[in-house]
């Protein structure tokens, strides 16, 4: 019962350090994810809406990458102390600073292709099934620190 | 002839049997001399520390190895002593000084915690 009050108690959950990045980094990755899902739909049945979804589940995606990547360089200071990466958290750094700029150049497209009013290029899905993978393996290994992704 | 033999045999016997006890004598003071043993190890694998809790006398060095495929650290609660991220098979080691006892925890994963006894 303690644990369970310690776990709802804000100033627990908002001066753990790093815990934040963690749970954080679920929004960009599930919306991005869903993002390039209604794209990939409105594009096959030709839905309008199915498109607007897929700019504003982007978009959310695209900003939500800012404080991932800002609790992530902030757990490196504040955990290891900013001390030299190597392996598994090297790889995890470069490949999160990468996913956060293929999700915003991702929604960028878009934001371009709306301006002008006109539509997505037909290449487009090759830039998001790269970022999805990259967002993928970035999440793979982030859970495999976490412990989560241990068998 | 034959009895030269003999006594040369014998007197190599005693000459090896000789060498063989200074020998004993020497290592027994050399260990004698030397401090006793004093090294633990811990274990860090499937995120946990083994054993977790180490009982140890003052002088004693403790040594981590992580065994795991993730990278952890080792940090004591008050900062006493703090590794660098180990990846698998990397180690690091703390000699005690003081009684005391000392908690320590990993950076990357605060939920793996352990405790050093030094008596």
């Amino acid at each position: 019962m303690i644990g369970v009050a310690k776990a709802l108690d804000p100033q627990t959950a908002l001066l753990a350090k790093h815990a934040q990045h963690v749970v954080l980094v679920h929004f960009p990755i599930a919306l991005f994810l869903t993002g390039v899902a209604f794209d990939w739909a409105g594009r096959w049945t030709r839905r309008k809406a199915l498109g607007e979804a897929a700019y504003y589940n982007l978009l959310v995606a695209a900003a939500s990458t800012l404080p991932v990547l800002v609790t992530g360089l902030l757990a490196w200071q504040f955990q290891l102390e900013g001390q030299r990466l190597k392996g598994i958290l090297l790889l995890h750094l470069v490949l999160g600073f990468t996913s956060s700029v293929l999700i915003c150049a991702v929604w960028w497209v878009h934001f371009r292709a709306r301006r002008q009013g006109a539509a997505v290029s037909d290449y487009l899905w090759m830039l998001e099934a790269a970022a999805v993978a990259i967002v993928g393996l970035t999440g793979h290994l982030g859970g495999f620190l976490a412990g989560v992704n241990v068998g | 002839m034959r009895r030269r033999v003999c006594s040369f045999v014998l007197m190599a016997i005693g000459i090896a049997a000789m060498t063989f006890m200074g020998g004993g004598r020497r290592s027994l003071v050399a260990s004698a001399g030397q401090p006793p043993a004093s090294n633990m190890e811990v274990k860090i694998d499937n995120f946990s520390f083994g054993p977790a809790t180490v009982t140890v006398a003052a002088g004693t060095t403790v040594t981590w190895t992580n065994r795991d495929d993730i990278p952890h650290t080792v940090v004591s609660d008050d900062k006493v002593f703090k590794s660098k991220v180990m990846d698998t098979d990397e180690t690091f080691s703390y000699t005690f000084a003081k009684p005391g006892t000392y908690s320590y925890f990993c950076s990357v994963h605060p939920k793996m915690t352990g405790k050093v006894v030094v008596q």
